[in-house]
């Protein structure tokens, strides 16, 4: 078995004179949830209509559970799953009945369908809406109710566009729960997202695309360390805070200092090596002798990372 | 289950039921016109030559009425498709394991069933005009003929007329457009022996008269004078716009 289910290589989609998807290259691991992040209009969606056979790459080639997506889509579809980010029910049907024709068009046996429906019906909420039509759900229902039908049949890959949207905090979190549970079954998961904490939260790898360029991609860990750029240093102190604010305006490779308007507010030491600004303001607190109530550095988030890189700050990165 | 099964399946389940207050209208029109045409047109006009036969107008006019039914129902078959592309399911059924080829069959199929259904209604309802009435086997082809060609035709040309329509409001107003004069200029309302020059070329030309004319050999025992012709034409039409249909539904993005 190839280690890799999905692969991309100079993958291209424009329409007219808009390029959609600009060269992307990247490869999916078998078994990872891997996220594709990006500002709305990055091309993430566009990207998963191509690996999904929807759609043509203009050029480039991609290849889906080994099989290409241009002339072995019919070797593809029967194998993965896919929640679109458009919403797409049988509006006539009930949650139910959406449910059980989706696993019928899967050719999921009856009674499979059955215990199934049980379990996603549980798992999402939808056990008093069962009987209720589309129209008449609320929209983070309908959302669920997109979710939940995908797994009424099993798939080696799963595709997910924004699956959250419009979920509250707990429908989210138990959909994400969900997922995680599906891949430690052994799925793969193809996640696009532009919450960066709900990315924290799930994915193994990253890629952040904007634009339609993909512009880092690895571990959430990684980027946060190559494209962090500035780190913020909290620091609190008892008293003599003007004698200190003097001494950290000469420290040596801080990029500013943000004073406190209030007495519970930290000092905020801005530095791109904030471990060597680090050791500098602790010398200083050493030699005058100062009550310390507060010092640690923050990290940026990856959301940080993500405005930084999406404002034009970072390099493509279309390996 | 083939995959094309489970497609018509769906298409029957979840398009035509949501499409039932549809259906129901468009049986209530072609029923509103054969007891008309009993009690009203009935005393006015009281035979019809066909031929070198005489029978009673509402005779005449109930294999028409039940044409026209096919042609109104086969109007769903786009309308199924702008559901699908409305609520996205096109796009999810296409990423599924099923082709284009399967879709559009699964929904030319299904409006076949529809029309064919519909067609049964209007007959059994409309049966006290009609009986007495005695069907040969060979009637029983041309009857069979007519209804499945007739939904084929209309089916493929509504759902190509869908394909190149960009939206429901238009594609109502040309399917309007399209079928009025497709009534008025055929034999479904009155026999084309005797009508202008005119309006006989055109009527000849149009594929209702002849599933009209086939549905009428096969029920009454009167023919057309062209009819060997029309059905031949009839066959061929309903080809290509299943070809057509098909070509144009490549186009269709989802």
């Amino acid at each position: 078995m190839a280690d890799y289910c999905v692969e991309a290589d100079g993958l291209t989609k424009n329409y007219g004179k808009v390029m959609a998807v600009d060269h992307v290259s990247f490869k999916v691991r078998n078994g990872e949830i891997f996220g594709f992040l990006g500002p709305n209009g990055a091309g993430k969606t566009t990207t998963i209509k191509m690996l999904t056979t929807l759609i043509r790459p203009t050029s480039g080639v991609a290849s889906v559970l080994g099989f290409d997506v241009v002339s072995k889509g019919g070797r593809i579809r029967p194998r993965i799953g896919v929640v679109q980010q458009e919403p797409s029910f049988e509006m006539a049907l009930s949650v139910e009945g959406n449910l059980d024709l989706y696993g019928f068009l899967w050719n999921v046996p009856k009674e499979e369908r059955r215990n199934e429906i049980e379990v996603l019906l549980d798992k999402f909420g939808l056990k008093d809406a069962r009987k209720i039509r589309p129209p008449e759900l609320s929209m983070g229902q309908r959302r669920r109710l997109q979710v939940a039908r995908e797994f009424m049949h099993d798939c080696e890959l799963m595709f997910l566009d924004e699956p959250t949207t419009g979920l509250d905090p707990q429908a989210r979190r138990i959909t994400l729960d969900f997922v995680r549970e599906k891949v430690r079954g052994g799925m793969t998961v193809f996640f696009t997202t532009h919450i960066m904490e709900e990315a924290e939260y799930i994915c193994d790898r990253i890629a952040i695309i904007n634009k339609g360029k993909i512009q880092a991609m690895d571990t959430i860990d990684n980027i946060k360390r190559e494209f962090g750029g500035v780190s913020v240093i909290h620091l609190r102190v008892v008293d003599g805070k003007q004698a200190l604010n003097h001494k950290l305006e000469r420290l040596a490779g801080i990029e500013r200092i943000v004073h406190p308007q209030t007495d519970d507010e930290p000092i905020k030491v801005y530095a791109k090596d904030a471990d060597a600004v680090l050791s500098q303001i602790i010398d200083i607190i050493t030699s005058s002798g100062l009550h310390v109530e507060e010092l640690r550095i923050k990290e940026p988030s990856l959301e940080d990372v993500f405005v930084q890189m999406i404002n034009g700050k970072g390099d493509a990165h279309n390996e | 289950m083939n995959s094309f099964l489970r497609l018509l399946y769906r298409d029957l389940k979840a398009g035509i039921w949501s499409t039932k207050s549809m259906i129901v209208m468009q049986l209530v029109t072609p029923l509103f016109y054969i007891f008309v045409a009993e009690f009203a047109y009935g005393a006015v006009i009281q035979t019809m030559t066909i031929g070198n036969r005489n029978i009673p107008y509402v005779l005449y006019l109930a294999p028409g009425i039940i044409v026209m039914q096919i042609m109104f129902a086969a109007s769903i078959a786009g309308a199924m498709l702008w559901i699908d592309k409305r609520f996205a399911m096109f796009a999810q059924i296409l990423i599924g394991p099923f082709s284009r080829w399967q879709y559009i069959l699964s929904k030319v199929v299904s409006i076949m069933l529809q029309g064919l259904l519909n067609a049964f209604l209007v007959f059994i309802i409309a049966s006290p005009l009609l009986a007495g009435l005695s069907v040969s086997p060979v009637g029983l082809v041309y009857i069979a003929g007519s209804l499945i060609l007739g939904s084929l035709f209309f089916g493929c040309l509504t759902l190509a007329i869908s394909v190149f329509i960009k939206s429901n409001e238009a594609f109502n107003a040309v399917l309007n457009v399209t079928f009025t004069p497709l009534m008025f200029l055929s034999s479904v309302y009155y026999p084309l022996q005797n009508a202008p020059l005119a309006i006989r070329i055109v009527s000849l030309a149009n594929p209702l008269t002849y599933a009209a004319d086939m549905l009428r050999a096969g029920l009454l025992g009167v023919y057309a004078p062209f009819l060997p012709l029309e059905i031949i034409a009839l066959i061929i039409v309903s080809m290509a716009a299943f070809v057509v249909a098909t070509v144009a539904f490549r186009r269709v993005k989802p």
